[in-house]
Order: structure tokens, then sequence, then C-alpha cells
């Protein structure tokens, strides 16, 4: 999993760059950070887990994405974890949650279908 | 340890006078209804303060957007009902006080690009909820929490909706001590938003390098090295000689976090 490429989240995004690769993102305009997205529970696996993500996009624009990857039905609920602990407010700031939470240079997301950690 | 139980006290009895109004737009009576006056807790969420208010309008309304979420804005601003209220008033307010702070309500054309939807009260409790934890995962490596019982997280909860002071300092002042053998929390839970609403979440030590307690002086030179700011919370301007362990174990919300606006 760890050698696994960090990939762009969006396809139509013009830099299309790989954070893997091109380490010095600060140089681009937009800033990008690893995530890391591991199922839990009852939910599928996604093939790709390793991302690289618009630091200043809200976590609520993940969820969305998870919920498109995934081919989630309407009513079909996903929630999302941050060390397996808390559920981050859905505006809640990427960057904000990596720079408490990341750790080797990724922030590990969990989701699932139900809530696993209340 | 949060010691300075008179500060504690003051800091829970914190109130707001509100005067809520009804978008003229609503109005579908011909006779206009009466601004609603409500004292409200700045420790509160707005989902937990306005039951009243809103029977108080729905007679007013297309009755087509009676079941419509409710929202409230200020000055064209709409109000996240996921903030304490107290930091809201400071957010929009802080430079220029007024009081009753008057706010707009509306049961059409929510804004659901900048509002999350809120159900019912279950949802402000999850959200509650979560951010203790989240809190904790900071000061105690999520350690209290996870050893606490579901009736103390119940009685957290039912402490800040019943404003009961007693009942939410007896589970609270768990979360208050210092984490292992330190005289202090690992990282203190704060959130810095700009006059925009734009939050800004760091890894914040309540100690400086060598040791010393850290205060908001220092803080505010790692986090605005270029330009001096001064710092805002529960309508106080925030001393400069301020030890951060010290705001952080009296005037944190009961989310856990201390919410301050840079003015």
């Amino acid at each position: 999993m760890s050698d696994e490429k960090a990939e762009n989240v969006s396809q139509s995004d013009s830099q299309v760059e790989n954070t893997k690769e091109n380490g010095d993102s600060s140089k681009t305009d937009k800033v990008k950070v690893d995530i890391l997205l591991k199922a839990t529970g009852n939910a599928p696996i996604m093939k790709k887990k390793k991302w690289a993500v618009d630091a200043e996009k809200p976590i609520g624009w993940i969820v969305e994405f998870v919920r498109k990857y995934l081919k989630l039905e309407a009513d079909e609920k996903l929630f999302l974890y941050v060390n397996q602990t808390f559920a981050p407010s859905p505006d809640q700031i990427i960057k904000n949650l990596y720079d408490c939470f990341g750790t080797d240079g990724k922030l590990v997301l969990h989701y699932c279908k139900s809530q696993a950690w209340g | 340890m949060a010691n300075d139980r008179e500060v504690l006290r003051e800091i829970w009895d914190g109130k707001l006078p509100v005067c809520f109004q009804l978008d003229q737009e609503e109005i579908m009576e011909i006779q206009q209804p009466d601004p609603f006056y409500v004292m409200v807790p700045r420790l509160s969420y707005f989902p937990l303060v306005i039951d009243k208010m809103k029977r108080h309008f729905l007679r007013y309304i297309s009755q087509e957007n009676a079941d419509n979420e409710m929202w409230m804005d200020y000055n064209g601003q709409p109000l996240k009902w996921h903030y304490p209220i107290g930091f809201l008033y400071d957010l929009y307010c802080g430079n220029d006080p007024q009081t009753p702070w008057t706010l707009t309500v509306h049961f059409s054309k929510f804004p659901g690009n900048i509002l999350l939807h809120c159900p019912n009260k279950d949802v402000v409790e999850a959200h509650y909820m979560s951010t203790v934890k989240e809190a904790d995962v900071l000061k105690h490596r999520g350690q209290i929490m996870s050893a606490m019982q579901k009736k103390d997280h119940n009685q957290l909860w039912l402490g800040l909706q019943n404003d009961k002071f007693d009942q939410f300092w007896a589970i609270n002042r768990r979360l208050m001590e210092s984490h292992g053998d330190n005289d202090g929390f690992k990282h203190i839970p704060i959130r810095i938003y700009a006059e925009d609403g734009t939050c800004t979440q760091r890894l914040i030590s309540p100690k400086n390098i060598d040791g010393s307690r850290k205060i908001i002086q220092q803080l505010i030179t790692e986090l605005y090295p270029e330009k001096p700011v001064k710092l805002r919370t529960h309508g106080i301007t925030i001393p400069l000689d301020t030890p951060l362990q010290w705001l952080s174990e009296h005037l944190s919300y009961p989310d856990n976090f201390l919410h301050i606006c840079v003015c």
C-alpha cells in the first residue's frame, strides 16, 4: 500500500502532478497533501487508496469523492474518521487536519457505511 | 486542572440578548409578527435554544414552507449552527458590539453551500461529541474519552443542553487533567478564525522548547510573525501574558476547544 503512487483526485485538474515524484509541491499554485483512504466495517475497499488532494478543500468534498468512487446510492450513508476516533465536520479544511493529525507525510482517513466510532 | 472555579462559572453564565426577526419575504399574514427576544447562553448552540422562537414565527409563514429547515443570518451572513453562539457573536460583532443581537429568520432558500443541515438535535449531539473526542486526541491521545462510559458522555451533553454547570463539570474536569506525568496537555485544542470565518487549526504545545509555559504573546509571534494581532474569545481581548494551558482549561467552550477570533 505504501509503495502505491499518489494521484490527483481530480482528473480535470490542470496540474496533474504526482507529489511523490514532484515532492516540491509548494512551487505550484495549490498545495497538495497525501491522504490515505482505508475501508472499515462493511465498506467496499477502494482500489486506489492514496490520493494527493488540494489542502484547502473541505472534508465534505472528500466524502462526496468517496461516495462517487464507490458509486453509493443517494440513501446510503458514508462516515469518515480521523485517528479511528472522531468524525471531522464536513466544513473542516483538509490542511487543518493534516497539520494536526497527519503522520509520515499523510493523513489517514477511515471510511465506513455505518457509524464506527460514535 | 481547571481550578479557578469563579472563572469557569463566569464563562458558563455568559449570556447574549438576541432579537429574532422574520424575513419580510416570508411573512404571509397581514398582521406583522412581533420580534422574538430571548437571552441565550453564549456556550450553547442555536438549535438548542430556538424551539419557542420557531413556534412563534410558524403561524406567519406560508404553510408550504412550514416543514422546511429554518436558518438565520446576521447582516446577510448565514450563521453556522455547529459553532457556539458566543463565538458567532464575537466573530461577526466583536469589533462593533450591538445588543440585542438582531438576527433574521428564514424558512426558505436554505444556503446549502454554506450551512450544514441540522434535521434534529441528535445531529448537534453527534457534532458536539465528535469535537470533544478530537480535543481529547490532542490533549491526551484520546485516552480520557475512550476510558469514559457512555453515561459520562451523555452527562456532558445533557449538562450543556440543560445548562447544568455542576452536572457538566463533574465529567468535564476529567478532560481538563494533565496528560501523563506532564503539568499540562500534550497539545492545546485551539481554532483561530479570521474575520471571513476561515479557520486555522495547528498543533500547538502549551510549552516552549525550553519547557517554560507558552503565553498568548508567544503564540501570536509563532502564528503571525509578520504582523501582531489581537485575539478575542468570550467577548474578551485575551491579555498577552495569559498562559495557553490556563486558557485551555478555563476558557475553552464545552466542546473542549478554544474558539478564538483574530481582531
